[in-house]
């Protein structure tokens, strides 16, 4: 199958970039830390471990997906590996796809592994509890989505350019439940018409995130988590559509 | 594929380029048209600059063109299934650094939907025909240029295509490996297969080609067998000798330089050669050397290139 | 000369009032935007640092903002964190002397998790050591009582409460409850204790108002306590936990018991 030829050449060009590991380090630093910190507290150890532990994977998996993913497809241009590879009978949809899949295989990889760690320390201080891994489930889900948006970017713009970009996407994201009320704020206009469109079109990440919840042991039913991860899987595949129809349009000079 | 079909269409091929921010426009392709038959070997020649890239990128789907029409096989360039015909090398090609030369030939051969074994025995006989079967397990990233443009030429013919596109082919190869890369292309031909390929080396298209097109402005200029284009008749001799000083000679040449004793002349006629060698043979003077000139390719590129 | 700097800025750092900085701490509102997605640690960082601040013995008014740190800041950016609002109210009412500020504190806490009895216990503990607010601390321990899974301390506090308030017979009410279903032989024991002596207290006190009444009615003291009965004043004569009957003197006209109290030294 080509889509996973590509995919398993993507992951394996893209396990050689150190930032990965860098990156991986300091996820699990702060897993770590998260236990010295929680000494610090008057009260619950418990949450201060989770909480960090599931921030370090949250942020250092959006980390990962940002800047190895907004590379991905400008590195190939770049460097020119893409002649060959167009001239193959591949279209360039599968192409996009491929490099996609390969991404999201080295989020699933790195996720693991911080999340091993994670309920390791969590284990050793006997505060283990397996329902964390519906957070996890969801910021993987987050992931998937960020990463879309980093390739999506990166299939036109250079590198800098397309991290800033997804950044700002990530932010607004999360920011998603300012928005109407800063539409209430301002006078009908461009202003106020933006904020709607904005709050209508951009994805809201929040409802990715229920680390809050998980540790404070609210109960999250799986069919919230089943309708959240198809939110979030829905506007990846939109935003992959996204992708395809820039990258099949485009020259590569 | 019978002989003499058309294998390559070009019409009309036109492409600009805008410059940053959409400021201004670089017109590059400004309606090419050519066409390559079966069997051919077609030399597409020119300036840097000129367009030879831009087209072959047209041929490949790596750029779109603003008008025009690109037929392979006498079927649209952009639908994928006619890429299984076709094996293309870029200029300065750049691989995955950290795979294999082995690994990458692989990696093509699953793009093209191969079976193991039949990936295996490909790149191995690919490895072999390149000469690169000793050093294929070494990772890319230590090839020289010499070995990345073998490896380039494996890929590209790993799918036995029956087009095969080179863009500058012999650039940065050594004098052993120019000369087998020759070799491989005429194999090509002998095999009945089509080959397209830009160079600027007149040498090497003027030993290779069936016939050429020179691009010029965007378009193409002279075009056509290699025979016919070129007048196979001597226009002059060039004769050296030493000895006599050639006004003495009184001889029906031309003076074109002297160096030390040793005078270049110039002919135009077998007579005025007949002659002039009689004269310096008279006068006690020493042959060095006649050499017939012909059109070469050299000279009717210069030709067009400054029109 | 760098330590020259170094000093010049600590004096001027020192001079500020101390915690001035914490006036520039926005609101958990505000403070939300800034960490996106990552309210709850955030939280957990502020909490921290107030804990070390306000363990940490500098002098100056260092209170003057602890009402805006917990309840504005740490609160606002995880309100279902426990411990914040525990902490924040001990030293509110411990160390900055200010147990209305505490109360409230608790009281949001209260109303963010509902499920969680603990803060509940706390302020009505509050209200029953710190501030003798009986009343008060009982309506706390009731709804901590709301709770599945509360301590069965609670229970016993709350009757306690109601004792104290003056409200014998829903203390009686709790103490029963108690004293057939307590976790425990010696909880059980103790709370039938204070069954027994409230159920005294109560009909004494309730025959004691009826002959008072009846005097009132008739111009003297019923002849017996079954009179009270057949008057309507009282609906029957009960009898004391131990089955005797309750003293009645005509003249006087005293109820009394003969019972002795079980949890204290007498009824008078």
């Amino acid at each position: 199958m080509k889509l996973y030829a590509i995919a398993i050449n993507t992951f394996r060009e893209a396990i050689r970039d150190r930032i990965l590991y860098l990156i991986l380090v300091f996820a699990l630093i702060m897993i770590g830390a998260g236990r010295a910190i929680s000494l610090l507290t008057v009260g619950s150890e418990e949450k201060i471990m989770k909480d960090m532990g599931l921030a370090a994977i949250s942020l250092f998996g959006v980390a990962t997906a940002i800047f190895v993913g907004v590379g991905l497809v400008f590195k190939e241009i770049e460097k020119r590996t893409i002649y060959v590879l167009i001239a193959k009978p591949i279209r360039r949809s599968e192409f996009i796809l491929g490099k996609y899949l390969g991404l999201a295989l080295v989020l699933f990889v790195n996720l693991s592994i911080m999340t091993l760690g994670f309920y390791a320390v969590l284990w050793y201080k006997g505060f283990l509890d397996v329902t964390l891994g519906k957070a996890i489930v969801l910021i993987f889900v987050e992931l998937l989505l960020i990463t879309a948006i980093a390739i999506f970017f990166s299939s036109f713009s250079s590198p800098f350019l397309s991290s800033l970009f997804t950044v700002t996407s990530y932010l607004i994201g999360h920011l998603s439940w300012g928005l109407p009320l800063l539409a209430d704020k301002l006078q009908s206009g461009p202003g106020r018409a933006l904020c709607v469109v904005l709050y209508r079109v951009l994805p809201n990440l929040e409802y990715l995130n229920i680390k809050g919840e998980v540790v404070h042991g609210v109960p999250i039913g799986g069919e919230q988590v089943l309708l959240a991860a198809g939110y979030g899987l829905l506007y990846t595949a939109l935003v992959l559509m996204l992708a395809i129809g820039v990258f099949r349009r485009r020259d590569f000079v | 594929m019978s002989q003499g079909e058309p294998v390559l269409e070009i019409r009309n091929l036109r492409k600009s380029y805008w410059g940053h921010l959409r400021l201004r426009r670089n017109r590059v392709l400004n309606g090419l048209s050519l066409t390559v038959s079966s069997g051919e070997i077609f030399g597409l020649l020119g300036q840097n600059g000129a367009g030879k890239t831009t087209t072959i990128k047209t041929l490949l789907g790596l750029v779109f063109p603003d008008g025009g029409a690109v037929r392979l096989f006498g079927k649209k360039s952009t639908i994928v299934a006619v890429k299984e015909r076709i094996g293309f090398l870029p200029e300065n090609p750049y691989f995955y650094e950290y795979l294999t030369g082995r690994e990458f030939l692989d990696y093509c051969g699953r793009l093209f939907g191969y079976s193991a074994y039949e990936r295996q025995r490909r790149t191995s006989a690919m490895l072999e025909r390149v000469g690169m079967a000793s050093r294929a397990d070494s990772q890319l990233r230590k090839y020289s240029k010499g070995m990345l443009q073998r490896i380039g030429l494996a890929q590209a013919l790993i799918n036995d295509p029956d087009l095969v596109i080179l863009d500058e082919p012999m650039s940065g190869l050594d004098p052993i490996g120019r000369r087998e890369f020759r070799d491989i292309i005429l194999s090509l031909k002998e095999r009945g297969k089509t080959v397209f390929f830009s160079s600027h080396i007149l040498s090497d298209a003027e030993a290779l080609c069936d016939r050429v097109g020179i691009v010029k402005d965007g378009a193409l200029g002279a075009e056509g067998k290699l025979g016919e284009l070129l007048r196979p008749t001597v226009r002059h001799w060039e004769v050296t000798y030493s000895g006599p000083e050639f006004a003495a000679l009184g001889a029906a040449a031309t003076l074109v330089a002297v160096r030390g004793t040793e005078t270049l002349a110039r002919v135009a006629t077998e007579a005025e050669l007949a002659a002039l060698l009689e004269k310096v043979r008279a006068r006690g003077g020493v042959l060095i050397s006649v050499m017939p000139r012909r059109d070469t390719l050299e000279d009717l590129y210069l030709k067009e290139i400054s029109t | 000369m760098t330590a020259a700097i170094e000093g010049r800025l600590h004096d001027l750092s020192a001079s500020r009032p101390a915690g001035s900085h914490l006036l520039y701490l926005p609101s958990g509102k505000y403070l939300r935007a800034i960490a996106p997605g990552y309210r709850e640690l955030l939280a957990d960082v502020v909490y921290l640092w107030s804990i070390q601040y306000y363990s940490s013995y500098d002098a100056g008014d260092r209170y003057k903002y602890l009402d805006h740190v917990y309840s504005n800041v740490i609160t606002e950016l995880d309100p279902r964190y426990e411990d914040p609002y525990l902490i924040g109210a001990l030293i509110m009412t411990m160390e900055a002397g200010d147990l209305e500020m505490g109360l409230r504190l608790l009281d949001k806490g209260i109303a963010a998790n509902p499920s969680d009895w603990l803060l509940a216990f706390e302020a009505g503990f509050y209200c029953y050591d710190t501030l003798h607010d009986y009343p008060r601390a009982a309506r706390y321990f009731e709804r901590a009582m709301k709770v599945p899974g509360v301590h069965p301390l609670v229970a016993r506090l709350r009757a306690e409460m109601y004792d104290r308030s003056g409200d014998r017979r829903a203390s009686w009410k709790y103490w029963l409850e108690i004293c057939q279903s307590g976790s425990d032989e010696y909880t059980r024991q103790v709370a039938c204790r204070h069954v027994h002596d409230l159920k005294i207290q109560i009909d004494v006190e309730e025959l004691q108002s009826a002959v008072n009444a009846y005097a009132a009615a008739r111009g003297a003291n019923p002849p017996s306590l079954e009179a009270l009965a057949d008057a309507g004043f009282v609906e029957r004569v009960p009898r004391d936990s131990e089955g005797s009957a309750y003293l009645y003197n005509r003249a006087t006209g005293k109820v009394r018991t003969v019972a002795h109290p079980l949890l204290r030294r007498s009824f008078d």
